[in-house]
């Protein structure tokens, strides 16, 4: 059987009709497909809040006056009361709901940033989600995603059809780009659907896309074909959690478990995608228990279970959490809290030196507020960004990745070594 | 590996072949499918023999003028989408947001009895979850949106995109609905943006439609003072740092939910977002020698242009200005005192001070008739009519049509539909159908019945181009590379299998039995629905596949995925 790939860049040559005088870039970029071809690779996982997470309220600074001053109703009791937040480090805790991370914290295998964020002030989910997927806040003619811009900035010498996939119905503005990126919504939906008769018919398929050759898209076709059978081969749904490890049945749950999955199958995952919405939190937010809480819940333990699932092979997978911006340090009418500014952000992994909140903590008095009312910004994000790109996915041009901005090694928080 | 080589140099060696075909001009049979498939959205079963009865000139010149077309059909189709014909302000108050209305009736002490003992309760110190996470008060209120015969928000935008489906499928005017897919594309919105939902059926119906085929600059100005538009780039919260805001929170803050409150506060400044797109996407383009500066300068000139009710009225602003305030909810109107009202330079042109709302027409006329506007508009034209690499002579010729027809739309598309390059066999099938015309041509192709509803639209969304779905204001892009890709192509052969075998709710296909002669059936099928244009290889490979026994739907769910059914 032909396992081979016909591999090529996001742009389509042109080539039935005599547009393009270029041969089609798959040409003399054919590779084995045969084996797996993840190996050791490094993987990063970022997870995006989608509606802008509390974060005072996930990472609670127990140790300020300011907070409770603030939050009457729905602050986190200090660390000693009932339902209280889970002491960190004697000034920081996590919400009760999040009891799943304290092992990781308490590991070292999950770093926390504080007061992180966008420097751009938007207080709009529209251009903040914008901003921290282009990575280009303020300018919003940037076409590409980060992570896109990071897969076109390093050759990968497997080819991987795999490489970067967004375990999301269209692809995420973050991995939009040149680069090729695979979204889906479920991976048992990357086939031909059509019930018993779905292998006739993709044979049907196959073997139209096989004979052409005059229309470029055939190339496409081909590529595809190699894909869906590639994946049928890997049989990534084979690889059921380990370790006792047990995902959420949500959405977020089964995306989760199906990027561990990719990632034990050894297709070549270098970056995973996935998303979760509901953290516009403006009325009954809750405290320790309530709409927040639950969601927490959701979160922090499905993420728990991933590295569960992943064991070992955590070594070289890296797990990011972002949301587009925090929220307001005093909570509203509503009980709830209104669109603010920083934010905390979570890095977890083998290879994170965890247990550590990172970050400058600008403090909550009403002077050391942005515009007086939110979490000041003490890291960019861009900094978070390019740590992870150049010290675990291993970026050698950096620059490209972050256009107009300079990462350097010294405005890294050494979360990663 | 062999055969992959073999592969290959068959395909480098049919290059000179393809390149001798080279402007040579199309065939009468040929320019009618090429019209019907560039002009409209495929040729339906007869169409052809139409055209051809009724001369392809007079159908061209027939469909430059819509409002000549009878339409009744299409019509009939739309009958039952109410929020099409409904103002914005009918729209707040027939599809209210479930958290708005809450507050609503708590404002107004107007709570069902059972929510109000819920609140309540709340006022303890358990914090209360969402009261619309409860069981209860979503029945409450799910009984609320009955009562009074309300319907939920994501509704208008479900009946907007069945009304772009249904248009697509069903008009006889087809490059009136080429044309609004194209505009609305250009000057894109999306749907998902706050308030934008609430504004986008009259922008589809009063902005875009009749503006599609008009003068530019009337569209332009259009766009301008859409409620919609304002929305989307922000325009409507750009005020002048130096005004006096006065009695203005009083007025223009009533009842709103929280969550939209925090958008809506009238930040003091200039928000230069429209300013920048209206330049770099709707007429200059990025080259198109506007600075940073001039970007401010127009910021400048558009503060006060806003919109009165953003995010529809209430009870408060009922009070205070009765059924007008209530009629005018989502309109445009012109703040003069938060107008920037000195002296502003815009591209080199100097705007005198105290011109008010005359800035921002000012700056519009000057943008609609700058060359790098004729130019722009003229590349995109032809990159969407006749191929993704747009001939430059013929960028020319149709730019300087724009400019000497002071940006006559329909004069500009006469100058490609005549042209030589559009009519030769360089551009014939060519483009690849974006999702949008991929679902349309299939249905129209078909003869199939559909109610435009959202079992079709998932397939659009599915295949990633969701109507109003596109974040970003540059719009989905009209080049095959940004289309062919492996999930993208996949999808596109499960819709042609789940079209073909009436697995796509609220579509049917009727297909004739087959009778054995597998060949002849789909020859049959070939001409249907991609008039014969099919390779000798893609024949023979499906030929092959073919056994008596299958089904028509087995043919025309391949045919359908095709590489050449892709393409138009």
């Amino acid at each position: 059987m032909n396992r081979r790939f016909f591999l090529k860049s996001g742009s389509v040559a042109l080539a039935s009709v005599g547009m393009s005088l270029s041969a089609p870039s798959f040409l003399g970029r054919i590779v084995l497909g045969n084996t797996p071809v993840g190996g050791k690779r490094k993987t990063l996982i970022a997870i995006f809040q989608r509606g802008a997470v509390d974060g005072l309220n996930v990472v609670v600074p127990f140790g300020e006056a300011n907070y409770y001053e603030l939050r009457p109703s729905i602050a986190i009791p200090k660390p000693g009361n009932s339902d209280a937040a889970i002491n960190l480090d004697g000034f920081f805790g996590l919400h009760p709901s999040m009891s799943a991370f304290k092992p990781l914290w308490d590991s070292k295998r999950l770093a926390i940033i504080h007061a992180s964020g966008s420097p751009d002030n938007t207080r709009s989910h529209f251009d903040a989600q914008d901003y921290m997927e282009s990575a280009t806040p303020g300018v919003k003619s940037t076409s590409d995603g980060w992570l896109n811009r990071y897969l076109r900035s390093k050759q990968d010498k497997d080819q991987s059809l795999f490489r970067a996939v967004s375990m999301t119905k269209t692809m995420p503005r973050v991995l939009q780009g040149s680069a090729p990126a695979v979204a889906m919504s479920n991976l048992s939906e990357f086939a031909i659907r059509a019930g018993k008769s779905s292998e006739n018919l993709q044979g049907g398929f196959e073997a139209i896309y096989a004979r052409e050759t005059e229309d470029s898209l055939a190339g496409t076709g081909r590529e595809t074909f190699e894909a869906v059978n590639y994946l049928k081969k890997a049989n990534p749904a084979q690889y059921q959690p380990e370790n006792g490890a047990q995902y959420p049945r949500t959405p977020f749950g089964t995306s989760l478990l199906q990027i561990a999955q990719l990632i034990k199958a050894g297709v070549g995952l270098e970056v995973a995608f996935t998303d979760i919405g509901g953290w516009d939190t403006h009325v009954n937010q809750g405290n320790s228990r309530g709409q927040l809480a639950n969601l927490l819940q959701q979160f922090s333990s499905g993420i728990a279970a991933l590295y569960q699932d992943l064991g070992q092979r955590m070594d070289d997978v890296v797990v990011l959490t972002m949301s587009e911006f925090g929220r307001t340090v005093r909570e509203n009418g509503n009980r709830g809290t209104d669109h603010g500014h920083a934010n905390a952000m979570f890095v977890l992994g083998n290879g994170v030196k965890g247990g550590k909140v990172y970050g400058q903590w600008p403090g909550l008095k009403s002077d050391q507020l942005n515009e007086g009312r939110d979490l000041a910004l003490t890291t960019d994000f861009r900094d978070v960004f390019g740590e992870i790109a150049t010290r675990h996915l291993g970026s050698s041009d950096v620059k490209s990745v972050f256009p107009s901005y300079t990462v350097t090694q010294s405005k890294f928080k050494g979360f990663l070594s | 590996m062999r055969k992959t080589v073999a592969l290959i140099l068959l395909f480098l060696l049919t290059q000179p072949l393809v390149f001798a075909q080279k402007h040579r001009s199309l065939s009468e049979e040929q320019r009618i499918i090429h019209v019907l498939n560039r002009l409209g959205f495929g040729a339906r079963p007869g169409d052809v023999e139409r055209v051809k009865a009724m001369g392809l000139e007079k159908y061209i010149e027939q469909q430059l003028h819509p409002e000549q077309i009878a339409d009744s059909a299409a019509e009939t189709r739309l009958r039952e989408l109410s929020v099409l014909n409904m103002t914005t302000a009918e729209l707040y108050e027939k599809y209210p947001q479930p958290g708005q209305l809450l507050r609503q009736l708590q404002a107004r002490g107007m709570m069902p009895e059972e929510m109000q003992a819920d609140a309540a309760k709340n006022n303890q110190n358990q914090p209360p979850a969402n009261p619309l996470d409860n069981e209860k008060n979503r029945k409450v209120i799910e009984e609320y949106y009955r009562d009074n015969g309300l319907q939920r928000p994501q509704r208008i935008i479900a009946e907007l995109q069945a009304s772009r489906i249904l248009r697509a499928v069903y008009s006889e005017r087809q490059l009136q609905e080429v044309m609004v897919d194209f505009w609305t594309n250009h000057f894109n919105i999306f749907a998902n943006k706050g308030a934008d939902r609430w504004l986008l059926p009259a922008y589809d119906r009063d902005t875009i439609r009749p503006n599609a085929l008009g003068k530019f600059s009337t569209l332009l100005q259009a766009t301008a003072q859409s409620p919609a538009m304002l929305f989307y780039l922000d325009n409507f919260q750009s005020v002048s740092p130096n005004a006096n805001q006065g009695r203005r929170g009083g007025l223009l803050q009533p009842l709103r939910p929280q969550q939209q409150q925090q958008q809506q506060r009238p930040r003091r400044g200039i928000n230069e977002n429209y300013a920048r797109e209206l330049m770099e996407l709707h007429t200059l383009g990025v080259d198109g020698g506007y600075t940073q500066k001039d970007v401010q300068e127009v910021a400048r000139c558009f503060t006060g242009w806003t919109i009165f009710q953003p995010r529809g009225g209430g009870a408060a602003v009922n009070a205070m200005m009765g059924e007008a305030g209530r009629r005018n909810a989502g309109t445009f109107f012109f703040n003069a005192r938060v107008h920037d009202d000195g002296e502003k330079m815009v591209l080199g042109h100097k705007i005198s001070s105290g011109g008010g709302i005359k800035d921002g027409l000012t700056v519009l006329d000057i943008l609609a008739h700058h060359p790098s506007t004729a130019k722009f508009i003229a590349t995109k034209l032809v990159r969407h009519f006749v191929s993704d690499t747009p001939p430059q002579s013929l960028v020319d010729r149709v730019a300087a049509t724009f400019t000497k027809s002071d940006g006559d739309i329909r004069e500009t598309l006469k100058a490609i539909f005549f042209s030589k390059e559009f009519n030769s066999t360089e551009a014939y099938r060519v483009k690849i159908k974006r999702p949008f015309e991929l679902v349309i041509s299939a249905i129209r192709t078909l003869g199939a019945d559909t109610n435009g509803g959202p079992g079709t639209h998932r397939w659009i969304e599915r295949m990633g181009e969701p109507l109003y779905g596109f974040q970003t204001p540059n719009g989905y892009s009209d080049a095959a590379e940004s289309w062919v890709n492996t999930g993208g192509l996949l999808e596109r052969m499960n819709f042609g299998l789940a079209l073909a075998n009436n697995r796509v709710q609220g579509t049917t296909v009727s297909l004739a039995k087959t009778n054995g002669e597998q060949a002849k059936v789909m020859d049959e099928y070939l001409k249907t629905l991609l008039a014969g244009d099919i390779s000798a290889a893609t024949r023979e490979a499906l030929l092959k596949q073919l056994e008596p026994s299958d089904p028509a739907t087995k043919v025309v769910g391949l045919i359908l995925g095709t590489p050449e059914f892709q393409r138009q």
